[in-house]
């Protein structure tokens, strides 16, 4: 397994989020769903280190990371498309992208390599790549927030939400950049658009209420009576 | 050949500004050195402005320098250029205890303990009476350099110098990234990987190291201090007002601000002695109101809006 998060809880202040979560995330891709204050972008902070866990365990690659600092969260190999793209507007694309492999040791090895690669997947950058970002339209900058990530050469990558505030054509462009990573990398996906990002998981958590109720493949979650009358409106 | 020629340039303004004092007198050279020292200190303020940290503590640090170097000499008998390097290695310490308390403030609450920072330098220095002289302050035994016009100068202007050279390199290094992505997002920033606090406190510590040192340069210049010159508010004041008039997150901003400023307040100086001040308030509250990324920032600003025009016409 490369993350495995077990019987997690946490919140903010008094108020628990997250009662007992368990999840897991081979080489593969998952989708985490769920109506919004369902918890899952608690739980993605839970991960990333932003909220410290009240109790369970969180494992990335065997090792225990419940409750580290997120930088180190960050080195080890997780990288995170925060929601609503969360850019760094004062830096030209080009900088955005080498800040993303900078300060993770396993981005840094192989810098110029990652670069090719991410540009090879989303050209529309190297056209862009001296513009600053805040320039660029929100499908561009969401771009730019994956390829960022992807600079790190995370194990894992996390996107929370990341059709979120898109045009349904550029949705689907982000979700087949995605089936394409899928292939060689880890990810875990939260999304409320479950038609699209379905095409692009192989497996799904529901979450209702700070706990998975449903944990099934795709295919599964598509025929699930649950999933196709309270998600998918049918 | 665009970076040839921008080398050319400043290695043609390097040597206009060693050279100056072959064809300035004595005072020209006095107020060259005053803006010299507003201009580090405004490059110095910027630096850890690029984090998004607005610190106020300018006037704390450069006058804890001067005492240092100034005591150093007084009390310990040291090498006035050596009490130089201890000033500005002892603002750094101290800045580096202070760091790890009012760094994890942010916004308003930095600012206000920074300033707060000052005051207390300030109270402690008028109160040592045995130690610091109290409220009539120190005088050195004698002026670094016998007093001599051009060598004060170039002393300035090493420390200007360096102060350039640092931020110039924070511009250029991972320090750039660093800076940038914790004050356009810590969240982000962290998740990506950089370690906040010490990115934090290595920006701060250097700072508060040129400031120390600055302070320690005025004060070997001019022989003598008491609280209210070493603290005085208008170190904080004056370079804040700069690096907002030249153009913020940027070597050559506070440059241009020093140097407007600088000659302008000479002239202001001498026309409303005690009103100088006033046209200062003016000025920041028109940039803010006006211009918050100023002069620089408006040429940044059309550059990209260009840079966007031709993008969309491509």
């Amino acid at each position: 397994m490369i993350l495995e998060v077990k019987k997690l809880q946490t919140g903010y202040g008094k108020l628990q989020v997250l009662r007992g979560v368990d999840l897991c995330v081979g080489k593969e891709s998952v989708g985490l769903f769920g109506p919004n204050g369902a918890g899952k972008t608690t739980l993605i902070n839970a991960i990333m280190g932003i909220v410290k866990p009240w109790s369970g365990a969180i494992e990335f690659e065997g090792k225990s990371i419940a409750g580290q600092a997120t930088h180190l969260v960050a080195r080890s190999g997780i990288a995170l498309v925060p929601q609503e793209r969360e850019l760094f507007p004062g830096l030209s694309v080009a900088d955005n992208l080498e800040l993303g492999a900078v300060y993770v040791p396993r981005g840094k090895a192989i810098k110029a390599q990652q670069l090719e690669i991410v540009l090879e997947l989303f050209p529309i950058l190297k056209e862009r790549i001296k513009q600053y970002v805040g320039t660029l339209s929100g499908g561009q900058q969401r771009m730019v927030a994956i390829a960022r990530a992807l600079m790190a050469n995370p194990a894992l990558l996390i996107l929370d939400e990341p059709s979120l505030g898109l045009q349904p054509s550029i949705v689907a462009e982000v979700f087949d950049r995605l089936s394409i990573l899928k292939k060689d990398i880890a990810i875990l996906v939260t999304e409320q658009n479950v038609r699209e990002s379905l095409k692009a998981i192989d497996r799904g958590y529901v979450m209702e209420n700070g706990a998975i109720v449903i944990e099934d493949t795709a295919k599964g979650l598509a025929t699930n009576p649950h999933v196709l009358s309270a998600y998918l409106g049918i | 050949m665009k970076l040839k020629s921008s080398y050319i340039v400043v290695a043609v303004l390097s040597v206009i500004a060693i050279a100056f004092p072959a064809f300035l007198g004595a005072y020209p050279l006095n107020v060259a050195r005053s803006i010299m020292t507003y201009m580090a200190l405004a490059i110095s303020w910027d630096m850890l402005l690029r984090s998004g940290q607005i610190s106020f503590g300018i006037a704390g640090l450069f006058g804890l320098g001067s005492y240092a170097s100034a005591l150093a000499v007084l009390r310990g008998g040291m090498d006035p250029m050596l009490s130089i390097v201890f000033a500005a290695a002892f603002a750094g310490v101290m800045a580096y205890a202070l760091g790890f308390a009012i760094l994890r403030l942010r916004s308003m609450y930095f600012s206000i303990t920074t300033l707060a920072l000052m005051e207390i330098f300030r109270i402690v220095m008028h109160n040592l009476h045995d130690f610091s002289g109290g409220p009539e302050g120190v005088v050195l035994p004698s002026v670094i350099f016998k007093g001599a016009s051009p060598a004060l100068y170039w002393l300035c202007l090493a420390g200007l110098f360096l102060t350039i050279g640092v931020s110039w390199f924070f511009e250029k290094s991972k320090m750039h990234l660093a800076l940038t992505a914790i004050r356009n997002d810590e969240t982000s920033a962290r998740s990506s990987g950089v370690n906040i606090f010490n990115y934090l406190l290595i920006a701060f510590v250097i700072t508060s190291v040129l400031q120390g040192m600055m302070g320690a340069i005025q004060v070997q210049s001019y022989g003598f201090t008491t609280p209210d010159t070493a603290f005085d508010a208008n170190f904080t004041l004056l370079p804040l007002a700069m690096a907002l008039l030249g153009g913020i997150h940027s070597t050559i901003g506070p440059m241009a601000g020093a140097v407007l400023l600088g000659v302008a307040s000479e002239w202001l100086k001498l026309k409303i002695p005690y009103g100088h001040l006033v046209v200062y308030g003016i000025i920041i509250i028109l940039v803010i109101l006006f211009m918050p990324q100023g002069l620089f920032g408006l040429a940044r600003k059309a550059r990209r809006e260009r840079s966007k025009a031709g993008a969309s016409h491509e």
